[in-house]
């Protein structure tokens, strides 16, 4: 039976390794636009199941900011200042990278904070629907996991130069972080027991000629066909399913770094990068995946 | 067991969806000949199948076959022929139908005596029910470095030689491949020439996958390497994001000729599927092996 499973695989593996171009992803007449301006440095894009986006400032906010479908700005939660990473769990709760105070914490409902972990030196995060926490710790290059009782371990330490972005695939088994010191994006399996083992560096990053060994990857987030996108120096590089490259979307200001991304909007159809001091976002053809629900397999993209 | 039943139906969809599109054209012309045939009289080798646990791609498994014909009886080291997506090269009624094609052309005195490795490429099983693999094949076949080459010389070659005596002869190996697995099969070679001199390639994917349309270019500015490479293309082949075939594979073949290389290039009329190369594999496999009678395995 295993066999069989093998070659089946092989055979569908070669026959479905389907081109994914940029054309499957952008539209020609809709290119970035500014989403939300006049604060520092935008961080932490995420969305919930509606749409709506939510980012922090991290260097001049103190609070986690929340833009509606109508493209409405608020305040969401005050008293949050230096937030790097925000991710909704599957229990309807906001978690978040507390970079500057060290800690990783979540928001209830009415905005109540619980300190998850302190002491630790957090980046970004991803959450699974079972309720695993993963998170970057870009200077000490490692991967920690809060599991659901709440529990801290190391998951990965020495692998990643700097690792930074954080995301999964679209069936929830696979975790992928990009690299902010190196050019690749590595791949994970995620155990049963939510342990992480064989990495490899599956996708290899476009670099800047100024500095061939070294992407700058930042932020991540997948998409419903199972591309993996990740902010970096030479733009917003997308990978199929497959590890391969797709493309690079430009950077709407090359002058200020690209550092997070996310799907939002209406049907988590478009793409919102924190770019600087403000968020862009265009329409594009797929939309986001979206880990607080139900883990899924990839979908295939229309011809 | 339960980890077999995973994503069956999840992949199965897109098959069906590609081979509703890959019909009609030139391509169809292409057929497997007479020596692709089961011919009366000649003796059959044996292929059987076997799984791999590789360390150096780190948690994947993947199937192999090894084809031994009839006349290998272990006095004498065999030559070796390794073929990347090999499941497709074992098929019965495929394209190539490798193990028949050996046959006939070991019987024949056109090629030596010659065990047959087919590999598939890796895939890291996922750890839960209706989670879908990581598909190692880009990364293990489009990789510009030496990793492949190991795994064949570290772990596939050394379990293969358990079981058959094999050649340690680089002239004796041939390393095959279509489109990511002819890339692969000229990589293996270009890191390890001290290791494989031969290369057959169909429907190569010399483009930028994963940077290898720099081939002709570092092909002309380097040393020569001490290589024989077929290569077969079609003009219908692809045009996509990572390059043309066509024009990639006359860039290779034009690279060959300014460096003088021992090469052969065949532009056919076909898309990217293996039927030219199938229809023409065991002229190919008697140009590679056109002088082995002056080898010795």
């Amino acid at each position: 039976m295993k066999a069989y499973t093998l070659t089946l695989l092989l055979f569908i593996s070669m026959a479905s390794a389907q081109d994914m171009p940029l054309s499957q992803v952008i539209i020609d007449d809709e290119g970035w636009e500014v989403a939300v301006d006049g604060f520092e440095f935008g961080d932490g894009l995420c969305t919930d199941a509606e749409g709506n986006l939510y980012f922090s400032d991290v260097k001049g906010g103190t609070a986690v900011y929340k833009v509606d479908l109508e493209g409405n700005r608020s305040e969401f939660i005050s008293d949050a200042p230096g937030i790097s990473g925000l991710q909704w769990g599957s229990d309807g709760r906001l978690y978040a990278c507390v970079a500057k105070e060290q800690r990783v914490v979540v928001f209830d409902a009415e905005g109540k904070e619980v300190e998850l972990v302190a002491g630790v030196k957090p980046n970004d995060l991803v959450v699974t629907h079972d309720g695993n926490l993963y998170f970057t710790m870009t200077p000490t290059q490692e991967i920690r996991r809060i599991d659901p009782t709440g529990k801290m371990t190391v998951v990965s330490q020495g692998v990643v130069t700097k690792p930074n972005g954080i995301t999964l695939s679209r069936d929830q088994g696979t975790l992928a972080v990009s690299d902010h010191g190196g050019k690749y994006v590595w791949a994970f399996r995620i155990e049963e027991d939510g342990s992480l083992s064989h990495p490899g560096n599956y996708m290899t990053m476009r670099t800047p000629a100024s500095d061939p060994d070294i992407a700058k990857g930042d932020g991540m987030a997948t998409d419903q066909h199972g591309r993996y996108y990740v902010t970096s120096a030479e733009g917003l590089q997308m990978f199929d399913p497959t590890g391969r490259m797709g493309g690079v979307i430009a950077t709407p200001d090359p002058e200020s770094p690209l550092v997070s991304v996310c799907f939002a909007g209406s049907d988590h159809a478009y793409l919102y990068v924190a770019n600087g001091g403000k968020i862009y976002r265009r329409k594009t053809r797929t939309s986001g995946a979206l880990f607080f629900q139900e883990p899924k397999p990839n979908e295939t993209p229309p011809k | 067991m339960a980890r077999s039943t995973y994503s069956l139906f999840v992949f199965i969809f897109p098959v069906l969806l590609c081979s509703v599109n890959s019909s009609s054209g030139a391509d169809e012309d292409y057929e497997p000949g007479p020596d692709a045939m089961v011919k009366a009289g000649v003796p059959a080798g044996t292929v059987t199948q076997h799984q791999w646990h590789s360390e150096i791609f780190s948690g994947t498994e993947r199937d192999y076959w090894i084809y031994a014909p009839k006349q290998y009886d272990g006095s004498k080291s065999a030559c070796v022929l390794v073929c990347q997506d090999g499941g497709g090269f074992v098929r019965e009624n495929g394209a190539f139908r490798a193990p028949t094609v050996l046959d006939n052309l070991i019987d024949a005195g056109d090629i030596p005596v010659t065990i047959g490795i087919f590999i598939n490429p890796g895939v890291v099983p996922p750890a839960k029910n209706g989670q879908q693999v990581r598909k190692n094949r880009s990364f293990e076949y489009d990789t510009l470095s030496d990793q492949y080459a190991r795994f064949l010389l570290e772990e596939i070659l050394p379990e293969v030689s358990k079981a058959y005596k094999l050649t340690e002869n680089p002239d004796c190996r041939v390393v095959c491949g279509n489109s990511s697995g002819g890339i692969c099969a000229f990589t293996a070679a270009w890191e390890r020439p001290d290791a494989f001199r031969k290369v057959i390639s169909h429907i190569g994917s010399f483009t930028n996958i994963r940077g290898g349309h720099v081939y002709p270019a570092l092909i002309r500015k380097s040393e020569p390497k001490p290589l024989r490479v077929f290569l077969q293309d079609g003009e219908n082949d692809l045009d996509n994001l990572h390059g043309n075939w066509p024009l990639a594979n006359e860039q290779m073949a034009a690279a060959f000729e300014y460096s003088g290389y021992d090469y052969k290039f065949v532009l056919g009329t076909g898309k990217h599927s293996g039927r030219h190369g199938g229809a023409i594999f065991p002229e190919t496999l008697r140009w590679i092996w056109r002088d082995w009678k002056k080898l010795n395995p």
